[in-house]
């Protein structure tokens, strides 16, 4: 789109009122998506107002960390994935990526954002976390330095947008700040995995395989998003597109690259599973529970087998309208991935109690499905913003294509 | 300083979880969130099904992996070797909960167990998550070691008795509730059981009750191949094993 960016603070706060009365695929997305996030905050907070956290359908006797938990972690290893894709050109030198760099960026931004909102209205005491985490260095903590790795993140990120938006491409303070923020969200999206994955008790989560798991799924869900947002910044056709832009979404790297990541995870998938059915070690039952569930079948065949299969044919893979059904489908199948994993992995309850000593069960009351779309919105309206405020579409000139 | 720890004898257990009625009283438990469970289940099948229970309260781990985990710190491990949360820093993440292998840990804002809700029966007006008509004098409520009422949105579990246990005098090898002068010092599990199943004591004296029991009688800690290494001990014998996996229906 072509739009005259704000230049100071003031004509950015009247250019985002002014989005309400704009009509063009960005102002539509705000609108739609500040709709959807006043609603739905309306209702999560009218309910944790009315009856807490009682409003969640997790419960001490099984599932403790239920679907709130799973968003925060699809947006926080989104966010992660949209970083090593702009690491690709800002640190790595593929200058071919350089024109989707600031839009990963803004996106990995926002979606840090999302997560970390959904998360502060999951946790009991959000504000009390400001200062008993800092003070209470409890460095044995995996979730301790996700909190550390994570808030350094955002500040470097933070950072090179700034520094992007100044247009200062590749100074040596911005490889710098690059480079920092891409070991920052390695180490991140590492130790999110830990906090699952350093848990012996949990067999379906413990293992050194989960960070990895996790690093490789952010990438796949972080190549999905900027795929989609691309296309949706441009209303979907490539006509629109600068030419680097285009000739980027139109060569078969991209699609390579994406078919790659979901192999993988596919690969990450099948070989978890198996273990799983295969070991009759205590507390590896949820990996039948999870062969029974509907959605592990979504996920795995619609959501990501059949997206590998359409980025692999040659004539699929280039053609805009396939790239963006499979990068919506992956995006679905990492949010039920998310859930299911966190969910099934306290399937088997711990001498639980009298009535629960089979796998237990969970499904997400409204609170927190309107909570899920709390965290959808905001980043889906974060994201509309910067579209409009800062010229996402930014390259260094020589690539700029204008 | 002494190590408390209990031993449970699951030969004179006799499954009738006067201890969670006791502990529900004295800890001002909502009813169903008993921090001393008895759990019951069944093995086997027709026509050779047994029923089987099994008392389970927080194990008071050596290593505690509900305080590894704890990002605040929150959970603690005093000095005398109780497993603690300090109710003014918790946060509220339940990732303790998600680490404990053994399931003894509770969070407060949940759909109630049972009904009506009395946190809405019995509404608190002020900090606190509720306010029972039956509760500990204000003066022994300690939010600092999880004592009392719990405020909302932390996490409780048993905490041995913290308010009895740490004002016994130094040195006591067993907190016996047959002796009138420790009676009061002793977990009110302890103290109600009416077999005698549970000892109470210091498992850094050799020569207190609860370690000769464990040697004499072989004394188990529940899944002890996490390494937790329980501070709870059971004994066996003809009480049969402890349970050595946690879905018990494995095909639910
Ligand atoms: S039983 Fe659970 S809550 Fe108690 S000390 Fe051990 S790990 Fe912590
Ligand atoms: S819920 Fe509270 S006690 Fe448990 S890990 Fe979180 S801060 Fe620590």
């Amino acid at each position: 789109m072509n739009f005259i960016y704000p230049k100071t603070p003031g004509e950015a706060i009247a250019g985002t009122f002014r989005m309400f009365g704009e009509n063009h695929v960005t102002a539509n997305l705000w609108k739609l998506s500040v709709a959807v996030l006043a609603a739905s905050l309306a209702y999560v907070f009218y309910m944790l107002s009315s009856e807490g956290h009682a409003a969640f359908n997790t419960s001490s006797d099984g599932v403790n960390w239920g679907s709130a938990i799973a968003t925060y972690v699809f947006f926080a290893l989104t966010s992660s994935g949209l970083t090593f894709i702009a690491s690709l050109s800002t640190v790595f030198g593929f200058k071919q990526f350089y024109p989707v760099a600031k839009r990963c960026i803004w996106l990995a931004i926002v979606t840090l954002i999302a997560g970390f909102a959904v998360l502060a209205l999951e946790l009991g005491h959000p504000f009390r976390m400001l200062w008993a985490m800092p003070l209470g260095m409890q460095i044995r903590s995996a979730m301790f330095w996700m909190g550390v790795f994570y808030s350094i993140d955002l500040v470097l990120l933070f950072i090179k947008f700034y520094l992007l938006w100044r247009e200062d491409w590749d100074s040596s303070l911005s490889r710098f700040v690059g480079a920092s923020s891409f070991v920052a969200v390695v180490l991140a999206s590492g130790m999110l995995g830990l906090v699952f994955g350093s848990l012996a008790m949990r067999p379906m989560w413990f293992g050194s395989a989960t960070s990895l798991f996790f690093i490789i799924s952010g990438a796949l869900s972080g190549a999905a998003a900027i795929v989609v947002s691309v296309y949706l910044a441009y209303g979907f056709d490539t006509r629109n597109m600068p030419a680097p832009l285009r000739a980027l979404k139109l060569s078969d790297q991209l699609p390579k690259v994406f078919a790659t990541l979901i192999g993988i995870v596919l690969l990450f998938l099948l070989t978890r599973i198996w273990v799983g059915l295969w070991s009759n070690q205590d507390g590896m039952e949820g990996f039948v529970a999870l062969l029974r569930a509907p959605w592990f079948h979504l996920e795995v065949w619609v959501c990501l087998a059949l997206p590998f299969l359409m980025m692999l044919s040659p004539s699929m893979q280039v053609k805009p309208r396939w790239q963006v059904l499979a990068s919506v489908l992956v995006l679905l199948g990492m949010f039920i991935e998310r859930l299911q994993f966190i969910v099934a992995g306290q399937n088997v309850p711990m001498f639980k109690g009298t009535w629960m000593n089979a796998v237990t069960p969970y499904t997400p009351s409204l609170t927190e499905w309107a909570l899920v779309a709390v965290g959808i919105s905001s980043a889906l309206a974060l994201y509309a913003l910067g579209d409009r405020l800062f010229n996402l579409s930014d390259a260094p000139k020589e690539q700029a294509g204008y | 300083m002494a190590t408390w720890g209990m031993v449970i004898d699951l030969e004179k257990c006799t499954g009738c979880q006067a201890c969670t009625l006791a502990c529900g009283m004295e800890n001002n438990r909502l009813p169903g969130e008993n921090w001393q469970d008895v759990i019951f289940f069944t093995e086997g099948s027709y026509p050779s099904a047994q029923l089987k229970w099994f008392p389970r309260p927080c194990q008071h781990c050596e290593n505690p992996s509900c305080m590894a985990v704890c990002p605040t710190g929150a959970t603690f491990k005093t000095a005398d070797g109780v497993v603690l949360v300090d109710w003014d820093k918790c946060i509220g993440c339940k990732y303790c909960m998600v680490a404990c292998p053994y399931g003894v840990r509770f969070y407060t804002e949940e759909k109630p167990l049972v009904s009506p809700d009395m946190r809405k029966v019995h509404a608190s007006k002020d900090e606190h998550s509720w306010n029972p008509p039956w509760k500990m004098p204000d003066a022994r409520e300690d939010w600092k070691h999880g004592v009392g009422i719990q405020p909302h949105d932390v996490v409780s579990k048993c905490t041995f008795c913290y308010h009895r246990v740490s004002m016994a005098p130094p040195g006591t090898p067993d907190l016996d509730p047959q002796d009138p002068k420790l009676r009061e010092f002793t977990p009110a599990c302890v103290v109600t059981c009416p077999p005698g199943a549970r000892l109470f004591g210091d498992l850094s004296n050799p020569e207190s009750r609860v370690s000769r029991m464990i040697g004499d009688k072989r004394g188990v800690r529940l899944l002890d191949q996490l390494g937790n290494k329980p501070q709870v001990y059971y004994l066996t014998g003809d009480g049969g094993a402890v349970p050595s996996n946690r879905a018990i229906d494995k095909k639910a």
